[in-house]
């Protein structure tokens, strides 16, 4: 059954790339394989068919025949339409991109990137094995939204989702871009009841992603970058702070630092850091090791923090 | 897992000028390419045999030969290039450039700059995704993937967070990957006689050494104490703990009623859940077992008694 279904849908694709000029539904009808049935069941084989290969990607021109067919629609699919056309490509380029396919191990877009790395092979560009890179990617927090999303910002579609967060659960939103940032996957788009651009962790989506049925219902601003989006605490700024550290202790700390002086049974290092918790909690882990000097603030936070767990 | 007619069509669409390119290529290689059974392959290629033209006589079908489980093509009819990719496809290629652009070094990354440009400029794409990463690359990457690829020994100097110490260790790198904010190396560690995970960034000496050299190794065992099932109360807004965490999660409560979450974990190295529960500053608490209210309490103290 499925069999017949596969064999009738590539011998129509085959014939409508073979031919230069346009088929006409009879024509596919009575000549490509696969058609059987009254003359009724055939029309919505085909029917069903050309929808079918549609959502395949694959382009049916539908054109007029010449003065005898006048009123009959005729067929063919363009072979521009249908093949992969990229620049040429290096077999070194082609390396880089089997390389990087190959991250996506087991979240959802690997069987995508494999399909797409098949095509490429499929050029005829020889094959290198210039890299012998190791390195992996391991997504922690895959995602099930991503095929979603893309679409839905790529048919400018609102999307509705409920989201886990202490206000409002549900949300309604123009989305703009999907952002992956320290191991993590983001949506940022317009939220349509705050009336802003917002940027929410696809981890607590705790909803499918409902899209809505319509198109082109939103335009992306020209100026946006979604980078502009990222929680601000996190925007690279250097602080610089003074801290002192106990002789043979808080190593990574020493390494990354600079020494300026001897401070009684210290020694006092000039640090950068960019976001002020972070920098706390990795300073926690040397617990009495170490006292910060400056900035006030930081020792401060450092106090109110300790302070909200013995509370 | 039955797969529709429409799947089919489309891998029988690719595989003809797949093969096109890979003449004599063996069925069992193919399925992997394809991510499918051999039985599989072997039923599709039974399948696009039969397919052609209109007329349908043997020089309008697809032409192909396949003998002792390889397969060789001569005449892909209309098939001889490969379909245009998809926007999934395109997505999920671009993106993982963009990853591995965040992981490489600078000649790596402005090569793959400008395939993405050659990529994107013939395929008029809008990419949706966004991959941000400011990455160090380690500059010791290059000898721990060389050592990996010839299973040789290295001496690191590693400095531990743990124990806050300085090693010097002899390792035989297994893999290296990036997991959220850091690059990670797992090895077995010659040294402690066991395997260990290291964080790229404090490796501070790194050098090839030969076999030969290795000394016997000093069993140090086990370096932390590990405590079972310890139950912790997250509240809502600290739960990037979580997030940051999935793999010592054992499993989230919902407390109804409340903005807290009942978390138990697997088994965790005790110190570093102490210093953890200390960075969320009151965010989270502890349930059980009651000896780590006291102890994540004390150390608190100790912190703040610096200053007074």
């Amino acid at each position: 059954m499925a069999d017949n279904k596969t064999e009738r849908l590539i011998n129509l694709t085959l014939a409508l790339l073979a031919t230069k000029r346009y088929l006409t539904k009879s024509e596919i009808l009575e000549n490509v394989a696969g058609y059987k049935g009254t003359q009724e069941a055939k029309e919505r084989m085909f029917e069903r068919d050309k929808d079918d290969l549609r959502s395949l990607g694959i382009e049916i021109e539908v054109g007029d025949l010449d003065v005898f067919f006048e009123d009959e629609p005729g067929y063919r699919i363009p072979q521009k339409s249908y093949e992969l056309v990229v620049p040429e490509l290096t077999g070194r380029e082609l390396a880089l991109i089997s390389i990087a396919s190959n991250f996506w191990n087991d979240s959802i877009l690997a069987p995508s990137a494999q399909s797409g790395i098949r095509k490429l092979q499929s050029l005829g560009i020889p094959a290198v094995v210039d890299f012998d890179f190791r390195m992996k990617y391991r997504f922690e927090n895959p995602s099930q939204n991503l095929e979603v999303l893309s679409t839905a910002i790529n048919q400018r579609s609102k999307v509705t989702f409920s989201y886990d967060s202490t206000t409002l659960k549900v949300r309604h939103l123009e989305p703009y871009r999907v952002l992956f940032w320290n191991g993590f996957w983001y949506l940022i788009g317009r939220d349509l009841d705050r009336k802003e651009i917002r940027i929410f962790k696809l981890s607590r989506f705790v909803s499918a992603i409902q899209i809505s049925k319509k198109k082109d219902e939103f335009e992306i601003p020209d100026n946006f970058q979604a980078t502009d989006y990222l929680p601000k605490s996190d925007v690279a700024i250097l602080h610089r702070a003074k801290i002192n550290i106990r002789k043979d202790s808080a190593l990574i700390l020493r390494n990354r630092g600079v020494f300026l002086e001897q401070d009684g049974e210290y020694e006092t290092f000039e640090l950068t850091y960019e976001n002020e918790l972070s920098f706390l909690r990795e300073l926690i882990w040397y617990e009495s090791n170490i006292m910060i000097v400056e900035p006030v603030s930081l020792k401060d936070a450092l106090i109110t923090l300790m302070g909200g767990v013995t509370k | 897992m039955t797969e529709s007619a429409l799947e089919r069509t489309a891998r029988a669409l690719d595989l003809v000028p797949y093969l096109l390119e890979h003449q004599g290529i063996s069925i069992a290689e193919l399925a992997s390419v394809f991510g499918v059974t051999e039985k599989q392959i072997n039923q599709d290629l039974v399948l696009i045999h039969m397919c052609g033209l209109p007329g349908y006589t043997p020089l309008e079908l697809i032409d192909m030969y396949y003998e002792d489980g390889y397969v060789t093509v001569s005449d892909p009819q209309s098939f001889n290039r490969p379909r245009k990719m998809g926007r999934s496809e395109m997505t999920s290629i671009l993106v993982s450039l963009d990853l591995l652009k965040t992981m490489r070094s600078d000649d790596i990354r402005h090569e793959i700059e400008s395939l993405q440009k050659k990529l994107l400029s013939s395929l008029q794409f809008e990419n949706p995704f966004v991959v941000v990463q400011e990455h160090e690359a380690s500059p010791y990457l290059h000898e721990l993937e060389m050592a990996i690829a010839k299973s040789s020994a290295l001496r690191i100097v590693y400095l531990s967070g743990n124990k806050d110490e300085r090693t010097d260790r002899t390792i035989f790198p297994l893999e290296i990957y990036r997991a959220n904010q850091a690059t990670y190396l797992s090895a077995w560690c010659n040294t402690s006689n066991g395997d260990r995970t290291f964080r790229l960034d404090r490796i501070i000496e790194c050098e090839v050494i030969q076999k030969a050299e290795i000394s016997q190794s000093k069993d140090r065992g086990n370096i932390f104490t590990e405590l079972q099932g310890a139950l912790l109360l997250v509240d809502k807004s600290s739960r990037n703990f979580i997030d940051d965490n999935r793999s010592i999660i054992d499993n989230i409560e919902d407390i109804v009623g409340s903005e807290q979450l009942l978390v138990k974990l697997n088994p965790v190295d005790e110190d570093w859940l102490v210093r953890s529960i200390l960075g969320f500053g009151g965010g989270i608490s502890v349930k059980e077992p009651i000896e780590l209210i006291s102890k994540v309490h004390s150390r608190a103290k100790a912190i703040r008694k610096v200053y007074e």
